[in-house]
């Protein structure tokens, strides 16, 4: 997303990084108890990952993440007007570029053309890197990883057999085979 | 949601969280909430309205963890 960002900055796209709570917390990035372990969290997370995007704190109790939608790892697209364009659950870098494309396209000529927007929903899809999301646990420490691994045992046992038309089920899609339970 | 559960110690994986998402928060062509947040290099609060007032404002959520 940082050379997503940056491809776009010079097209009226201001992008930025908004923290929230841990979603995986271990011994080494703890679940925060005051706004001052949220910055510091923050602060390692920017240094770490080398964001140049601005970065802009929710406040202790989320009220921002909250309202919109509570989502780990979320990306909102907001137009000029402050219409909602695009919301994913999960970001993926291709699709948030496609969906911008087409809102820049859609700020640029709708007067001109005469565009009216509607709703609409639609699927995306990304690689999973389970190698990188596994050492990211690592990192947040060995409770992050035991606390992970148990929600994977649970749901394991919850799941029936992935159907073969859609994708073992991940969070975030809400399939459910016909007569399933889903995960 | 109290600060404590939101800032929850244990990660277990609700898969309610994603069905709030899609039921309840905002949808695409409504109007984008805006709160205010804090500016974590310079302290400074920002109104989150500020963000697409002259600009397409895009905005991921995340953490370290």
């Amino acid at each position: 997303m940082e050379e997503l960002a940056g491809r776009y900055a010079n097209r009226a796209v201001r992008s930025v990084f908004i923290y929230t709570r841990e979603a995986h917390p271990g011994e080494n990035y703890r679940h925060h108890e005051s706004l001052e372990d949220k910055r510091q969290n923050a602060r390692a997370f920017v240094a770490h990952s080398k964001l140049r995007r601005q970065v802009l704190l929710d406040d202790l109790e989320g009220t921002a993440h909250c309202a919109y939608g509570m989502l780990p790892n979320m990306t909102w697209i907001v137009g000029r007007s402050g219409m909602i364009h695009y919301k994913s659950a999960w970001t993926s870098v291709a699709d948030v570029e496609d969906a911008l494309e087409r809102v820049l396209d859609f700020q640029a000529n709708r007067a001109k053309r005469q565009w009216v927007a509607f709703y609409s929903e639609r699927s995306a899809w990304s690689t999973r890197d389970y190698k990188g999301f596994m050492a990211g646990l690592e990192r947040n420490g060995p409770q992050a990883v035991a606390d992970y691994q148990r929600m994977l045992e649970r749901n394991k046992a919850a799941r029936e057999a992935p159907s073969e038309d859609v994708g073992p089920r991940v969070p975030g899609n809400y399939y459910e085979p016909e007569g399933g339970t889903g995960a | 949601m109290t600060a404590t559960e939101y800032n929850y110690s244990v990660f277990d994986g609700s898969a309610e969280e994603f069905r709030e998402f899609a039921v309840h928060a905002p949808k695409a062509t409504m109007r984008a909430p805006s709160l205010p947040l804090e500016d974590l290099a310079t302290g400074r609060i920002v109104e989150m309205s500020e963000l697409w007032r002259s600009e397409v404002a895009l905005i991921e959520f995340g953490s370290f963890t």
